[in-house]
């Protein structure tokens, strides 16, 4: 019962922080696919004096992507379908050039801002449109999304280190009286914490697993049974094969951490 | 004869604190038997700790098996310490361990094969006169019974000095004559120096020995 408890007081906050890294990882990789999505929906609206390339708008600023022109007609048929063809062709000689411009990445209201005073500050640039507030409202939500998984992924790992750092003081209790007696006899640092480096690596093994598992639960089970959209799009970025040794190696670095920490702290009588 | 212990002007005390041992020279050749005595508190177990490296010298110099304690490398004094054998008053055994775990700690430490340990373990044992209980667990022995387990971890590698601070302090008869046998058959058999810090010696000892005593005020004479 006393081996079980032992295990079971590093284990436990072992898998809280991995949990918590899994969701931080499970969930940038998930939400990527949305930020694409969002990404690839929009576009701002450019009006131009004369003729623009690409490398035009991309000398001015660095997120453009894709440039595509609008058709002149297009937009005098949406202006005034009723225009007789000789007036039409004087109009198309006389308007702007529009061009819908895409980005590399979702930008938030501040950088669009950049953005537009960026093109803004050449002269064959007439007008640009930013439609910023849908793109606002949309970007809000997303991060606000982003930032509570972030902040309870942070405050898992914060719990999760102090009972862990609680725990290597119960180790030090335990292991620090062997460990002198060792000393006094010789052995070497790495002789006198062995045993300790050992359980920790079996803990930090066994919490891997079971964090793995428990993602592979809420991928394969709980995502499939509850059709939450966003997630079963991307339901294979949930959680992947090589997590499991990410976890491991995560695990294993801070329990290798923490025996360290115990070791140091073990003086001789 | 070569000096084990070579002490000149040694003066011993913990950070902060008065000095326990004040200026004292003395020498301990191999195969000396050696007591020391004094009074409580006179820092005999404080003198013993400077041979095995755990105080170091606050002045003067202090030399074992011809190492200089003042600027020994960690790395040294673990070999050091592996050449050693060490008894203490409170045993300090491994409690989690088995008694022939114990007994074959410093054999471990040095990369022994099991079969070379298991075999030490049995000698050793039939020697302190704990056979039969290899597989116990010292909380399951009495107090003299882990004693003889201390001493037997502290023979088991053949040392070149055994240090030993109050062996026999609250050890029953039986126990403390199996110790003091065993600790002079190691001094005769093997050549191996032993010291050791007591408050009485024994009214039977067989083997020629040196007594040294340490007053009150830390400085050390040799009185027989």
């Amino acid at each position: 019962m006393k081996f079980i408890k032992q295990h079971i007081s590093l284990i436990f906050p072992m898998v809280a922080i991995l949990l918590g890294l899994e969701f931080f990882i499970a969930f940038d990789r998930t939400t990527k696919g949305y930020e694409n999505s969002l990404r690839d929906n929009y576009s701002m609206l450019i009006v131009a004096k004369e003729d623009m390339s690409i490398d035009d708008f991309k000398s001015w600023d660095k997120h453009v992507s894709k440039v595509a022109e609008i058709e002149k007609s297009t937009i005098i048929d949406k202006v005034d379908s009723s225009f007789k063809a000789s007036k039409s062709s004087t109009i198309h000689q006389k308007i702007p050039n529009f061009y819908s411009i895409k980005l590399d990445k979702y930008l938030n209201a501040t950088e669009l801002e950049k953005v537009k005073q960026n093109f803004l500050k050449s002269d064959k640039i007439k007008r640009v449109e930013t439609f910023d507030t849908l793109h606002n409202s949309n970007y809000a939500l997303f991060s606000s999304i982003k930032l509570a998984f972030r902040t309870f992924t942070i405050f898992m790992t914060i719990i999760g280190f102090f009972l862990i750092l609680k725990q290597m003081e119960v180790w030090n209790f335990l292991h620090s009286e062997r460990m002198k007696v060792m000393d006094i006899f010789g052995a070497s640092l790495f002789l006198r914490s062995r045993s300790l480096i050992v359980m920790a690596f079996i803990d930090a093994i066994i919490s891997a697993i079971l964090a793995s598992g428990i993602f592979y639960i809420i991928q394969n089970i709980w995502i499939r049974g509850n059709h939450i959209a966003i997630l079963e799009d991307n339901i294979d970025e949930v959680f992947k094969f090589h997590d499991v040794f990410t976890l491991s190696f995560e695990s294993i670095g801070i329990v290798m951490i923490a025996v360290f920490l115990v070791v140091i702290n073990i003086k001789e009588e | 004869m070569s000096n084990i212990i070579s002490a000149q002007n040694l003066t011993l005390s913990y950070e902060r604190d008065e000095e326990i041992i004040k200026n004292v020279s003395f020498f301990v050749k191999k195969g000396d038997f050696v007591f020391i005595t004094g009074p409580s508190g006179s820092g005999k177990s404080t003198l013993l700790k400077s041979f095995y490296g755990n105080i170091k010298p606050q002045s003067g110099n202090l030399l074992i098996g011809g190492l200089d304690m003042n600027r020994i490398k960690k790395n040294k004094l673990q070999e050091l310490r592996s050449h050693l054998g060490i008894v203490f008053q409170d045993y300090k055994l491994i409690n989690e361990w088995t008694v022939e775990r114990n007994v074959v700690l410093p054999l471990w430490i040095a990369g022994y094969s099991n079969e070379i340990q298991k075999t030490q373990a049995k000698r050793l044992l039939h020697h302190v006169k704990l056979t039969g209980k290899e597989q116990k667990y010292p909380l399951e022995l009495s107090g003299g019974e882990q004693q003889r387990v201390g001493v037997a971890r502290a023979l088991a590698k053949n040392p070149f000095l055994i240090l030993a601070d109050e062996p026999t302090g609250n050890l029953d008869e039986y126990s403390s004559n199996v110790i003091w046998d065993l600790l002079e058959n190691a001094c005769q058999q093997l050549d191996t120096t032993v010291v050791v810090v007591t408050h009485k010696i024994p009214s039977v000892f067989n083997i020629p020995y040196r007594h040294f005593t340490i007053n009150e005020h830390g400085a050390i004479y040799e009185v027989h």
